[in-house]
């Protein structure tokens, strides 16, 4: 008997714990959590041009027929200022990504009418491995089935659920938006975010040491450099300008004597709508850098001014 | 709730769980002989026998490597080669806190005040309860064994408390402990690249991440424990307001600190009466000196340890002095001065709590005392942005907002206090899906 009355105390919590708790939670989080993602998404996802997300949903869904972009990892990103290189450049490089990224967004610019048959890419040869960077990239296009493909084994059940994917990325967008306004630690400029900042004198040499004691290395990923090959020969009508480095000279050992550079590098000059600007091997100050292989804003502008240049002779040859 | 245990143990290396048999099997028929025989010095051996079984596997598991490490050392010394192999085996989880609870059984059946347990399962199910199995709190028999003998219905109350404790240890962990070991991380991962006050910085927050890290399991324990209707001692009591370092250990994973209180120090203050306060002194620096090493096998922990040690001797001795002092210092300043103090000379033994190797909590102190102020913002942020820093000292502050909730988190809008710590988790979460600090020990 008191087992029995124990039970029914026991059921009789256990429905007050749903109707009182756990119900109203759910329903709670749901609400706040839908609207928070509603608003959230338009002003600060949508609402910073250097924000990957941006950038994998602004390649996707929006065709402007007069624009250049600029593809790579973050190389491009910090490294290339459109403004300096023209009116009508976007820089689409995003941080820490390998070239399967570039090459995702390449082949959606392939799909689109463009005024302009230029597209720039920036192949890393440093490390060229598969690496989609971080998720938050693809999170707002999670669903879109290119995107799926290419986030692969990273791509999680729960990237389903609104307001929940975006779990742990929050501050990675809020960071860009406030970026994107303030500009305290790097410069941004139509997709670019270029570092403002320099690390001590005695950290950048201990950087430089460290890569010179590094043994030579080339990781080719060969199934992406081939399938960015089949795409180049693919499309003859755009002109794809490929650019290589640069790098600190202390990683020139890493690769200079790579047979696998060097035939890189010459199938990339055998392909007729390719336009190589090889800067891999060419030695520019320290000041240039922030590291041994991504530039500082000093570096960005410089450099930016000798692509548009090397640019503006790709354009009288054609 | 002992195959959930088992389950839940065997989750992580399945092998182990023969381990802790075997230590189970020993404590429980030791329990009933210490009860069972009159002669003490029987009974002496029994209580031996437990331990050796107990700190025997702890000593190949946790301290084999480090003696052996040692012995390498010295032998390189004298020009010797140590040919002792090295064991490459993991460490079972929660080895330290499932032993020290087992041994608290037998020492308390041995001194008579715990019964011997002879239900097997339940002596087994106190050894393996899997909320605490991992990290604690380390429980007493007479807290626990009477609680795993009743039967359990679910209750409002309870489950709703329960959750309470879970939410709000998970947001410890998720928001605060794991946002600020981001910092904390690249600042002791990069030493050479630190300043004065980055290296400051980050023990400043290295202090609130591992209470919030090693609090926040805690109350995981205790919350899951509460959901089924059992009740697990309190094992943080906001050490941060601590005016000393005995307090310190008052507040700050009372566990083990109330362990190492009532089976070690006690027992050898009393031992050494003789010796006058040096006794009490040898006690305190014994005791912490093990209490260091329990928190892992390196010399760095022993350091810790000793540190704890010296500052309770100084305690001790100054006792008298510090009384006459405080009546002589308005009450605020002397309060607020102390917590200061004390605060301090926890974030001291902190650097080789957190340094990886001695060498490196070396460089650490070497940075501190460099008082290099130069500003560099990359430096400053630890070369992962202003943003993060700044997130960093909103959670450690938004921990002030603790103090306007109920101390034990018993509330009558919980659904509301639920709703907006899940907003908090999901929304200020840090998704690095890093272990809890303890898990190591």
């Amino acid at each position: 008997m008191e087992k029995m009355s124990q039970q029914n105390s026991s059921i009789s919590n256990f429905k007050r714990f749903l109707l009182r708790v756990f119900v109203p939670l759910l329903v709670a989080v749901a609400l706040f959590g839908l609207l928070f993602q509603y608003v959230f998404e338009k002003k600060i996802i949508l609402g910073s041009e250097t924000n990957g997300a941006y950038k994998v949903n602004r390649i996707i869904s929006q065709t402007n027929p007069d624009e250049i972009p600029i593809f790579g990892a973050s190389q491009a990103q910090g490294g290339i200022i459109p403004d300096i290189l023209g009116k009508n450049y976007f820089n689409y490089g995003v941080d820490g990504v390998g070239n399967n990224v570039p090459l995702f967004f390449v082949k959606e610019e392939c799909k689109k009418k463009k005024k302009s048959p230029l597209m720039i890419v920036y192949y890393e040869i440093s490390v060229i491995s598969h690496s989609i960077g971080d998720v938050s990239y693809y999170l707002y296009n999670a669903n879109y089935e290119p995107v799926k493909e290419l986030m692969g084994k990273n791509f999680k059940t729960y990237f389903n659920i609104p307001f929940l994917k975006y779990y742990g990325q929050y501050e990675t967008y809020l960071r860009n938006y406030l970026n994107d306004r303030v500009n305290l630690t790097k410069y941004t400029n139509h997709g670019a975010a270029i570092e403002k900042n320099r690390v001590t004198r005695e950290r950048f040499d201990e950087m430089v040491k460290e890569r010179e004691k590094q043994k030579p290395y080339f990781l080719s990923d060969t199934v992406v450099t081939n399938d960015f090959f089949r795409v180049i020969e693919a499309n003859p009508n755009r002109i794809f300008v490929i650019i290589l480095g640069p790098y600190h000279k202390s990683c020139f050992h890493l690769y200079q004597d790579s047979p696998e550079t060097k035939e890189l590098i010459s199938h990339f000059r055998r392909e007729k709508n390719v336009r190589l600007i090889d800067l891999s091997m060419k030695i520019y100050p320290d000041e240039y850098f922030i590291n041994t292989t991504h530039v500082h804003y000093d570096g960005a502008v410089a450099i930016s001014k000798e692509i548009r240049d090397s640019i503006a002779t790709i354009k009288l040859n054609q | 709730m002992l195959a959930a245990s088992c389950f839940f143990y065997m989750f992580f290396k399945p092998e182990y769980i023969l381990i802790l048999l075997f230590t189970i099997v020993i404590d429980y028929i030791a329990g009933i002989y210490l009860e069972k025989i009159e002669d003490h010095a029987q009974k002496r051996k029994f209580l031996i026998m437990s331990f050796i079984a107990n700190i025997g596997v702890l000593a190949v598991f946790k301290y084999y490597n480090f003696l052996n490490d040692n012995i390498t050392g010295v032998a390189h010394l004298f020009g010797f080669t140590n040919h002792i192999p090295f064991l490459k085996m993991a460490l079972p989880i929660g080895l330290s806190f499932h032993t020290f609870q087992a041994m608290s059984y037998t020492i308390e059946v041995y001194r008579g005040n715990q019964k011997a347990e002879r239900h097997f399962g339940i002596y087994a199910l106190y050894v393996m309860f899997y909320p605490q199995l991992v990290a604690g709190p380390i429980e007493r028999p007479q807290n626990m064994l009477h609680q795993f003998r009743e039967k359990k219905y679910f209750n409002y109350d309870n489950a709703v408390w329960g959750l309470n404790l879970i939410a709000y240890g998970l947001f410890k962990k998720l928001v605060v402990a794991d946002r600020l070991s981001v910092y904390v991380d690249q600042v002791f991962g990069n030493v050479a690249g630190a300043n004065t006050s980055s290296m400051l910085i980050a023990l400043f927050l290295y202090y609130f991440q591992i209470y919030c890290d090693f609090s926040a399991y805690s109350d995981i324990a205790r919350g899951t424990a509460k959901f089924m209707g059992y009740d697990l001692m309190i094992n943080f009591n906001r050490p941060y307001l601590s005016k000393n370092i005995s307090e310190y250990w008052r507040r700050w994973h009372i566990s083990l600190g109330s362990w190492f209180s009532d089976y070690l120090y006690t027992p050898l203050a009393t031992a050494k009466r003789d010796w006058g306060k040096w006794g009490v002194i040898f006690a305190l620096l014994i005791t912490f000196l093990i209490a260091g090493l329990w928190h892992g096998a390196a010399w760095n922990f022993v350091i810790f340890g000793l540190l704890q040690g010296v500052a309770l001797s100084y305690e001790f001795l100054t006792r008298k002095w510090r009384k006459k002092l405080a009546s002589k210092i308005p009450s605020a300043i002397y309060t607020w001065g102390s917590i200061a103090m004390a605060f301090s000379y926890w974030c001291v033994g902190l650097i080789f709590f957190r340094s990886p190797t001695f060498a490196i909590a070396t460089k650490v102190i070497h940075k501190i005392a460099e008082l290099n102020f130069k500003f560099n913002l990359a430096q400053l942020c630890g070369d992962k942005g202003p943003l993060n820093l700044v997130l960093s000292f909103v959670v450690v502050f938004s921990l002030m907002l603790r103090f306007l909730l109920p101390k034990d988190l018993k509330m009558r809008y919980s659904a509301v206090f639920l709703t907006v710590i899940t907003l908090g988790i999901i929304i200020l979460g840090k998704n690095v899906a890093a272990e809890f600090i303890y898990f190591q020990f």
